[in-house]
């Protein structure tokens, strides 16, 4: 098989072949991303849907979870205060809707985030998929070659992002 | 292939890997501060939307510690002056390492070429 490819041009799968782990390691860095992102939306989601169930019924027990599947039985005093974590290691305390407002806002932020992201993930994929188009090319024009067909010459130019347009 | 090549441009090219990695180690020390920075002056406009009075914690050690609002808005403008400080020395660095580079890569590539032509 090496050696029919040889009679192509060997530098040009090579260079291909380079553009496809290159994009396909950040494809990997860009999936990652997103499930980062994506995580960190539904934590967001959780928290906002625990702070709304802690203002309706303030006077419920609640399961504080202490590790390995275990609780303990809970009050929350102080349903309409609460401690939010603004990064940078502070922690701000704010009212119930105002937390709430905060963390939707965070969710926006990450949708947006998200979809810049999946769009860029999409433009590499298409990318991938091209690239993998032309090694396939390239390796039916070897297997015409060793049938004795005329070879024509793969485009050896890199594919585009849209960053570098 | 690198038998071929003589001990100077081979110990040239070791040199070259070496500044790519220091770069790299530059480049990723570099990234991690500004993440920091944006991160402390996001904290910082976010404080300044709170009430003076709303009780603010700082991590002190391994608590969370109350302090007021101002003297937790002092500490993260000092932290990112520091930051933006180390920023500014990496980027000395990153300049100075790169221009060294470009230099040791030009004197490599002239190196092969030289052999190139000889061996033409």
């Amino acid at each position: 098989m090496v050696s029919k490819v040889d009679r192509v041009d060997p530098r040009e799968i090579q260079s291909l072949q380079l553009y496809l782990n290159e994009y396909r390691q950040q494809a990997e860095i860009f999936s990652q991303q997103l499930a980062f992102l994506e995580d960190g939306r539904m934590e967001a989601i959780a928290a906002i849907e625990t702070l709304q169930s802690l203002s309706a019924s303030p006077e419920n027990t609640v399961l504080l979870q202490i590790g390995s599947g275990v609780s303990v039985r809970a009050k929350v005093p102080e349903p309409d205060r609460i401690l939010v974590n603004i990064g940078a290691e502070v922690v701000v305390e704010k009212q119930n809707a105002a937390a709430q407002d905060y963390l939707k806002d965070r969710v926006t932020e990450m949708e947006a985030s998200a979809k810049k992201v999946a769009e860029t993930l999409e433009r590499i994929r298409s990318q991938v998929n091209e690239i993998a188009k032309r090694i396939d090319l390239a390796y039916q024009q070897a297997q015409m070659q060793a049938a004795g067909s005329p070879m024509t010459p793969i485009s050896p130019k890199r594919p585009t992002t849209r960053e570098e347009d | 292939m690198s038998s071929a090549l003589s001990p100077k441009v081979q110990n040239q090219i070791a040199m070259l890997q070496q500044m790519q990695q220091q770069m790299q180690t530059i480049a990723a020390q570099k990234a991690q501060y500004e993440m920091a920075v944006r991160e402390a002056k996001r904290a910082t406009e976010e404080l300044h939307d709170v009430p003076d009075d709303a009780p603010v914690f700082m991590s002190v050690g391994t608590v969370m510690m109350e302090k007021k609002k101002e003297d937790v808005l002092k500490n993260l403008t000092d932290k990112i002056e520091t930051l933006e400080l180390r920023i500014k020395s990496l980027e000395k660095q990153e300049g100075m390492l790169s221009g060294k580079f470009e230099q040791l890569q030009s004197q490599i590539k002239q190196a092969l070429e030289g052999k190139a032509q000889g061996a033409s």
